[in-house]
């Protein structure tokens, strides 16, 4: 015990070091059931559940409500033929349930006659909706009294919804895999490496590895290759899920789109270690943390455009990393094109991968 | 034998408190040597500098022969540690804790041989928030043990554990001694510095008052027995009886203390001063000196206090 030995004994190979660490940050990964589910099925679930909803190529379906009349006339009946043409969804009610259905604020818009001819009443809550609906049924009411009087039908315009780039993509589900592949990088810098360097290193699991000979380039490095493995699987999963469910398929190069994931990671990544630095505890973490979280998974793009959103609002939420980032991911994933026009988004995004690659290196604590 | 531990003139200095102010120390190789003191007198903070946790602000460390800022991968491949809390991921099980940090050093013991010395056999696949705190601590000891250190660091470690804990802890130790391993531990139980320890140092305010072993240093009080007396409810102001019996009495809680070099001479005059002044107590005792008294007379305070 007592023998001295001289200096330069052999310590582990540091790759080895490295895969076995690697191997241990799986395997407790995979025992986490929330991070599980958070990282796997959560998406998954997004993307099906609003994918479904929302199936018809970005439109939600709209439904009118059509109080009966007491007698139907000639001009009813004609009416009603030409809404039933148009893109809406009749249903047609007793005065009595229509009026509680519209009391309950379930629909939308409401057909009803008032004297001499109809009226529209609209939900102030969904007038988005109501003013669509509406336009159908005056072009619809048009087109019956039209063929009443015998007179030439007025032509509909024909609407075809499609994203600028291609058609295969047009659905909301669409719309939604490059913000969730966003959402997922966002998700995994912010908790997945800030809360757990936070939580290490407040709970002491930093102190009790700076004891032994692991270097600690070793220890870090696993933890990112996992992380980085965990989003390669995120995503894979996610675009077999998309094609499997609702034959999307990616619209751009491949090459492209990888590249863009990667750069995504490592942002997000360093995003994550720059903002640990900034707390001691998980609750303080917590806060800084959603501060970040929310606003972006809200108003950056992933679930909704803020198109109506006054302008400001919209540059200041541009100047965050998630927006530029989706802007790109949806450029090349659903309309299949280059990064020739992005180069402000990539400048933005540039700009935090360095700001926080190097608040994450200057800044970054054991203890 | 060499001396396996060398500490010179280290400080430490933190934004509102000077934690270590100028400790010396030395621990002969095979020894189980002891830093005692109160909460927050720095025995932490020089042992988590020694371990290479805390960079110190001045001062010199020489481990096994090594220095941290030469060999810094050498020397925490050969001591082993456990902190005063060891925290690990919620969901590794003992033996996978072991396997894991094993695979950390050049040597390592066996990780059934490991499980076995620490009494873990029956939760070697149990997940780590599932042990008891006894358990914890065991892992952390078997941790500590897993390269099959030259040099053992234990910090607290017998805090929060019960009777029999402690016991078996203390077994452990001893057997680490009789493996030939160097062991510093820190500890506010003088109990247990007693028991363990070759020899201790007692720190207050960051610095060591005395060292020494154990017998030493309760001779160097040259007081070696104390006289006890209890009373019912509070006890009432000794000076009386102090003047009267021609010693000093210190008053704590509802006992008095009279410490005196000659047991002997002492005795039959307390019970003869008690009967003049018809002193209504409820016990008395008779014990040695222990080194919680030594800590007393160094600072005039108790180390639990």
């Amino acid at each position: 015990m007592t023998a001295e030995r001289g200096p330069g004994m052999n310590l582990p190979n540091p790759f080895k070091l490295l895969w076995r660490q690697f191997r241990s940050e799986w395997r407790l990964y995979v025992r986490d059931r929330g991070a599980m589910f958070w990282t796997f099925l959560f998406p998954l679930l997004m993307l099906f559940g609003f994918g479904v909803i929302f199936r018809s190529g970005g439109q939600p379906v709209l439904t009118l409500v059509r109080v009966a009349p007491a007698q139907a006339s000639a001009r009813d009946k004609a009416f009603v033929k030409a809404l039933e043409e148009s893109h809406l969804k009749i249903v047609t009610l007793p005065a009595k349930e229509a009026e509680e259905r519209w009391g309950k604020g379930e629909t939308m818009a409401q057909l009803e006659s008032a004297g001499n001819g109809y009226r529209l009443r609209l939900n102030s809550y969904l007038i988005a909706q109501g003013q669509v609906a509406a336009q159908a049924a005056s072009q619809a009411f048009l087109v019956a009294q039209a063929r009443l009087s015998g007179a030439p039908e007025p032509e509909r315009i024909p609407v075809v919804v499609e994203s600028p780039g291609h058609a295969r993509s047009d659905s909301y589900a669409a719309f939604l895999v490059p913000g969730l592949i966003g959402l997922n990088l966002l998700s995994m810098g912010l908790f997945a490496v800030g809360m757990v360097t936070v939580a290490y290193r407040e709970k002491g699991k930093f102190r009790r590895l700076a004891v032994t000979p692991l270097p600690k380039w070793v220890f870090l490095l696993a933890q990112i290759l996992q992380r980085v493995t965990v989003v390669v699987l995120q995503t894979a999963l996610l675009l077999i899920a998309a094609w499997l469910g609702f034959k999307i398929v990616n619209q751009g190069s491949y090459v492209l789109f990888s590249a863009l994931v990667v750069f995504g990671t490592a942002t997000f990544l360093a995003m994550g270690f720059a903002l640990s630095s900034f707390a001691s505890t998980v609750e303080t973490y917590g806060a800084i943390s959603n501060l970040a979280f929310f606003p972006m998974m809200l108003l950056s793009g992933v679930y909704f455009r803020l198109d109506s959103a006054p302008q400001w609002m919209q540059t200041a939420v541009s100047l965050l990393p998630l927006s530029p980032y989706l802007r790109m991911l949806r450029a090349v994933f659903n309309d299949g094109a280059t990064l020739a026009g992005h180069a402000i988004g990539l400048t933005i995004l540039g700009a935090w991968a360095l700001l926080s690659f190097v608040l994450a290196v200057k800044r970054f604590r054991w203890v | 034998m060499s001396d396996q531990i060398v500490v010179r003139e280290l400080r430490k200095q933190f934004p509102r408190v000077l934690a270590v102010a100028g400790v010396d120390l030395t621990v002969a190789a095979g020894e189980v040597f002891g830093l005692l003191g109160p909460n927050g007198a720095g025995k932490t903070t020089t042992l988590e500098m020694i371990e290479g946790l805390t960079p110190p602000d001045a001062g010199e460390i020489t481990i096994c022969g090594l220095n941290w800022r030469r060999n810094s991968q050498e020397i925490r491949a050969r001591i082993g540690v456990q902190l005063q809390a060891t925290s690990l991921y919620n969901k590794i099980t003992p033996r996978e804790a072991l396997n894991l940090f094993g695979g950390y050093y050049p040597k390592r013991r066996g990780t059934e041989e490991l499980l076995e010395l620490v009494q873990l056999k029956d939760k070697a696949n149990a997940y780590h928030v599932t042990l008891s705190g006894g358990q914890a601590q065991r892992l952390a000891l078997a941790l500590a043990l897993v390269n099959d250190p030259e040099v053992v660091f234990l910090d607290e470690p017998t805090a929060g554990l019960d009777p029999q804990g402690r016991r078996s802890l203390w077994e452990v130790v001893r057997a680490m001694k009789a493996e030939g391993r160097t062991t510093m531990l820190t500890t506010h139980y003088m109990d247990e510095a007693e028991a363990l320890c070759d020899r201790l140092a007692i720190l207050d305010h960051g610095k060591i008052l005395c060292s020494g072993t154990p017998a030493e240093l309760i001779a160097g009080l040259g007081i070696p027995s104390v006289v006890e007396l209890t009373f019912d409810a509070a006890a009432p102001d000794p000076s009386a009886f102090a003047a009267r019996l021609g010693v000093s009495v210190e008053k704590r809680g509802d006992v008095w203390e009279i410490p005196t070099p000659d047991l002997k001479t002492l005795l039959p005059r307390v019970f003869n001063t008690i009967e003049s002044e018809r002193l209504e107590y409820n016990q008395v005792h008779v014990r040695r000196a222990t080194l919680e008294d030594v800590f007393l007379q160094l600072t005039g305070r108790s180390l639990r206090e």
